[in-house]
């Protein structure tokens, strides 16, 4: 049998591996910012396989910033950033759209369970960024539709990863 | 929905007429191409321009009505193809002195509410950006 090569992706999410289990086995704001970024690259991975038109910048950039993250968590120095990586143009694609809306499904529902409330109140920035989403959720959207849903989901994800740090870093 | 008949006219409080378009295709750009360029023919004397001259009306009309017009026919099927298999509803806000165009983006089953707040929102003189639906501005 044939063994594919590992692309530049693959090594990179290779170092985030630990990711998932880090902020579980020793939950902190680094690891959450690691967990949160290493969610986000695999949700637009699994939804935009062939990355397309950015998805390759913004992915690459969760992992090695997620990377990092897991080095400052283990003690290794450095500093967690303010926010996870963001796109450079403003129209996403719908296969990018989805792999967001993943992420930030994931995200939120995780922080719900950290929060030990479904419906706290802490989680409000969040929903209010899905709700917008939700409303204009269609298929095959034009471009203005596009940018709206992005720009929700964008602004949601940046409220999700500053939540989960604010949590983390109070344990 | 038409997209030759308003769903709503609105009075500004300063007297504007607005009519409210509702439509699911978005008309292809009016883009006019470049005229062909023509030599200066002064080396030739007025002869020369004035042969010119038919080739120049000629290039004229078709770069500024023939070419577009037939871009814009073109594209329509496209255009009209893409709306209906789409459920995203345009909101075309057109006033006529000055002629200027302001589009909203919104989903079909929000067409009613969005058109309500548009409504309300011109007649007392504002652009509003409703929820669940995208204000795009003024149209070129």
């Amino acid at each position: 049998m044939l063994r594919q090569r590992p692309t530049a992706i693959d090594l990179l999410r290779t170092r985030c591996i630990d990711a998932y289990d880090l902020v579980e086995q020793s939950p902190s704001a680094a690891a959450w910012a690691a967990y949160m970024q290493t969610t986000y690259a695999d949700k637009l991975l699994a939804a935009d396989p062939k990355l397309h038109d950015g998805t390759i910048d913004v992915v690459s950039a969760a992992y090695a910033s997620a990377a990092a993250c897991l080095d400052v968590a283990r003690g290794g120095g450095g500093s967690v950033p303010d926010a996870p990586p963001h796109w450079r143009t403003p129209i996403r694609s719908n296969e990018q759209l989805a792999g967001m809306r993943d992420a930030l499904e994931a995200l939120r529902t995780y922080l719900a369970y950290e929060l030990h409330d479904e419906n706290a109140t802490a989680l409000a920035r969040i929903d209010a960024e899905r709700a917008k989403v939700e409303r204009l959720w269609i298929r095959r959207p034009p471009p203005e539709i596009r940018g709206a849903i992005g720009s929700a989901l964008a602004i949601g994800l940046d409220a999700a990863y500053a939540l989960g740090r604010e949590t983390f870093a109070s344990r | 929905m038409g997209l030759f008949r308003p769903a709503r006219t609105v009075t500004g409080p300063h007297g504007e007429y607005w009519e409210l378009y509702v439509s699911k295709t978005a008309l292809p750009a009016w883009r006019e191409g470049k005229a062909g360029s023509f030599e200066d023919g002064s080396a030739y004397g007025g002869r020369a321009d004035l042969l010119e001259l038919p080739f120049v009306v000629v290039s004229a009309v078709w770069g500024t009505l023939i070419a577009p017009l037939l871009r814009f026919l073109a594209l329509l099927p496209v255009s009209f193809v893409r709306g209906r298999r789409s459920r995203a509803v345009r909101i075309e806000a057109v006033s006529t002195f000055p002629r200027e165009v302001f589009l909203w983006t919104t989903t079909d089953d929000g067409v009613e509410r969005v058109l309500d707040e548009i409504s309300a929102g011109l007649a007392s003189g504002k652009f509003v950006q409703p929820l669940g639906a995208v204000y795009s501005g003024r149209e070129d």
